[in-house]
């Protein structure tokens, strides 16, 4: 054959590579099994369940997982991935190819969080496997370098990288564009996420970039706009699964409940085992009354978490309060007993937010004096350890608490959402609309005033030290702040830069920086995809002294910003 | 309303089937690809049994092409329901597939296979749909030949072509009768039950009308004649 094919760069070694291939069907994996030996391939295991994979995977770090999407009971393919990803069972170099039987739905949904490196359609034969795995290999050369800083969440170095690799490799092109707009997300820069989509898009019209400019409109609050792209995308592509879940967004945030609804059944019956996709359904649901339809996605959302690493007690929470509406709180009780055995080790605020789930049920289902008695026991509980729990379930709980007749707990804990929130405006009208209907407005608004005068003095006074270039009193006043509002955002963005900036200029201190990464990683949980993250991110990676290189020009630090 | 969940059922029905008997096709294809390419190895083509197995081969081949476009087209392809997924694939690679899917049957029939594409090409494609049209195309076309068959990739203006081409006598006027038909879009009027290519070439269509970039879509033809004078399988793709 005298073609133009045997031209290949650089040929990769299959044959010493460790091999798993996972499908129910032996005849199926004994094929497979002489594929990859007529590669070459020697060491190759085999497994004929989700768990029997998962047992090997723990043991072996392989360099090539075949595995298929359909396995019979118990787990599925895209459930194993997530869990060997989660669980740290793959090398970086790792290939994982999906299998299946058909081309599935979930090869074009795109936002998946853990993606396969390929979709393979059966039937699965040498020449076929072989182009795939080579480019799969050198896909993630390319982008290795990126995950890397990607994984350390230095999303503008990952950002440059992809610059830098387009120019490289036409082939991945528009992937690495895809990547570089998802980075730019995550740094809170919005316009350049938008000119990376509209670049690939001036090329092909890719549902993933149209999309992606929809998102942007949406969270630019622009949500007619979003809508109508969000439906164009659907119509030219009905199995864009993303996009119902954004469209549902959209709906939300116009307070369309009932459109929201509608769509995220259309996208659960094109792709029903998402657990995050049922659980939005069944919350949505809850907010219409429309109690059968919740109980059915959150029945389905417990039903395929089983297998899943990715399941969360909210299904069972929801599942309980469905109970409460059907006034069966007996019902109700025994799944907060559930979701607590079940949870508790991994989620250590599962007994308060059990507990409030219950004040929720008795409280709906008009048993006002067991409401009381879970709303004391809810105090009792607050008054035990300081730790809160976050924002949108301390509004949820200091409601209930009024609700039930409870005083001190819940003004507690406004005044705590107020003082580690204290620029928030919209936030702010929030809680101070729970003072209101617990008329307790004027009481309210002082208490507000306050906890906005507490947390800008202590902003201040360490942007003064900053300033006068007290660098050391700087780093000791912040953690000082941090210690009294351990999640105010702007507090935990100063004390950051107050360190990057110390160690700019008394230099690199491993101690500091390491109190820099954890302090951002909080924020980033907070809330994420914020610009000064991405940016402080990017300077503490920069601070790290570099084996050989000389510190290059660097600009100067942005001040810390002072309080409003 | 009763008859659309029997319809759904059957659709269900022939899915589950359909999938099942993919599996043992694969293994059937797998192993006579495997037999046949040993029995060469060991030369020993002249034996009766090889010339059996290779057929044994291509008809295996043709009832998985089938069956694949059957499992797409009762899907539907072309509406929406096929998962449609347009990546951009270096046309060589495209080749790569298609070269290594029939090596062991063209092989086994004695057929030169050549291939001519630009390395540096770049499309964006539907990669296991395209795949599968143009196997099929090279596996119709080992019907045709005498002794070669071409496979040709390359941009002409703004569109991908893509050539199957033949040293054979050529498509017989039926055949490329329904070639005209099925692009005409009175594809209704192919009948599946006394053309058997009528089915290829329908499916064919459908994939490359999927294939849409700036108010164009893709095409497929039947001619006589180009480089190797006889048929030419023409896929063209914006």
């Amino acid at each position: 054959m005298n073609s133009p094919l045997e031209r290949k760069a650089e040929q990769i070694d299959w044959a010493g590579k460790n091999y798993l291939v996972v499908d129910d069907f032996i005849g199926v994996r004994q094929l497979l099994r002489e594929s990859l030996r007529s590669l070459g391939a020697r060491n190759i295991d085999q497994a004929a369940s989700g768990g029997e994979a998962i047992a090997l995977l723990a043991k072996t770090r392989y360099d090539v997982v075949l595995c298929d999407f359909n396995l019979g009971d118990g787990k599925n393919g895209q459930q194993v991935l997530e869990e060997a990803r989660v669980r740290n069972f793959l090398l970086p170099s790792s290939v994982w190819m999906m299998v299946s039987a058909e081309k599935s739905v979930e090869s074009v949904m795109g936002a998946a969080e853990h993606q396969p490196d390929a979709y393979l359609v059966k039937p699965i034969t040498e020449g076929v496997l072989l182009t795939r795995l080579n480019r799969a290999w050198h896909r993630k050369q390319v982008f290795r370098p990126i995950d890397q800083a990607y994984a350390e969440k230095d999303y503008l170095r990952a950002a440059r990288l992809c610059d830098e690799q387009i120019a490289a490799s036409r082939v991945h092109e528009t992937e690495l564009l895809r990547m570089k707009a998802r980075l730019m997300e995550k740094s809170g820069e919005p316009e350049k996420a938008r000119e990376a989509y509209e670049r690939v898009l001036a090329g092909r019209e890719y549902q993933w970039a149209r999309s992606g400019l929809a998102k942007i409109r949406m969270v630019n609050g622009e949500l007619e706009q979003a809508r109508q792209m969000f439906l164009g995308v659907i119509a030219e592509n009905r199995y864009y699964i993303d996009a119902y879940d954004q469209l549902a967004q959209v709906y939300q945030h116009m307070g369309k409940y009932e459109e929201a609804c509608t769509i995220l059944e259309r996208a659960t019956k094109l792709s029903p085992n998402s657990v995050p996709r049922q659980r939005n359904l069944g919350k949505v649901c809850l907010k219409l009354g429309n109690v059968a339809l919740a109980e059915k996605a959150f029945r389905k959302c417990i039903a395929i978490g089983e297998y899943s690493v990715r399941r969360t007690p909210d299904a069972y929470f929801g599942l309980a309060r469905v109970c409460g509406l059907k006034n069966d709180p007996k019902e109700a009780l025994v799944l907060l007993g559930v979701a607590q055995r079940e949870f508790g080790a991994e989620h250590p605020d599962m007994p308060l937010r059990a507990k409030i789930t219950e004040g929720l049920v008795y409280h709906e289902s008009g048993d006002y004096r067991h409401a009381r008695k879970a709303g004391d026991e809810l105090e009792t509980q607050l008054n035990a350890r300081p730790e809160r729990p976050d924002v949108p379930t301390c509004l949820e709980m200091a409601t209930l608490l009024f609700a039930v007749g409870v005083k001190d707990a819940p003004v507690e804990l406004l005044c705590y959402v107020a003082r580690n929130n204290h620029d928030n405006a919209v936030l702010l009208d929030e809680v101070q609309a729970i003072f209101d209907k617990a008329r307790m407005g004027e009481e309210g608004a002082e208490l507000i005033r306050a906890a906005k005068k507490e947390a800008s003095d202590l902003m201040n006074q360490g942007v003064l030290l900053w300033k006068t270039g007290k660098l050391g009193e700087a780093v000791a006043w912040m953690r000082t702040a941090r210690n009294k509002l351990p999640n105010n955002q702007r507090i935990l963005f100063n004390a950051a830069q107050v360190l990057v900036s110390h160690m700019k200029e008394k230099g690199y201190d491993e101690l500091m920086a390491a109190e820099a990464h954890e302090v951002l990683a909080h924020v980033d949980q907070l809330q994420p995809g914020q610009q000064r993250f991405a940016q402080l991110m990017e300077q503490l990676a920069a601070l790290v002294p570099k084996a050989e290189e000389a510190a290059a020009e660097e600009e100067p630090p942005a001040p810390p910003e002072p309080a409003a | 309303m009763d008859d659309t969940q029997h319809s759904q059922q059957l659709a269900l029905f022939l899915a589950s089937t359909a999938h099942d008997m993919k599996n043992s096709i694969s293994v059937l294809s797998g192993t006579l690809e495997r037999l046949l390419d040993g029995a060469a190895s060991q030369a020993n083509t002249a034996d009766p049994q090889f010339a059996q197995m290779a057929q044994m081969l291509y008809q295996t081949r043709r009832l998985n092409d089938n069956l694949m476009q059957l499992l797409a087209l009762y899907k539907q392809v072309g509406q929406p329901e096929y998962p449609f997924d347009v990546q951009p694939i270096p046309a060589i690679e495209l080749a790569e597939q298609v070269a290594a899917l029939g090596r062991v049957l063209l092989q086994s029939r004695g057929i030169a296979f050549e291939v001519e594409v630009d390395p540096d090409l770049i499309w964006h494609l539907d990669e296991d749909l395209i795949v599968g049209v143009v196997s099929h195309a090279v596996n119709n076309a080992v019907n045709y030949t005498r002794d070669r068959i071409r496979l040709a990739l390359s941009q002409i203006d703004e569109v991908l072509e893509i050539r199957v081409e033949d040293n054979g006598d050529g498509y017989p006027q039926a055949l490329l009768d329904a070639g005209a038909e099925a692009m005409s879009g009175v594809a209704s009027g192919v009948d599946f039950r006394t053309n058997s290519a009528g089915l290829g070439l329908y499916f064919a269509r459908e994939v490359a009308r999927m294939h849409r970039h700036r108010g164009r879509h893709g095409a497929v033809r039947l001619e006589n004649g180009g480089l190797l004078g006889g048929g030419c399988f023409i896929l063209t793709l914006p």
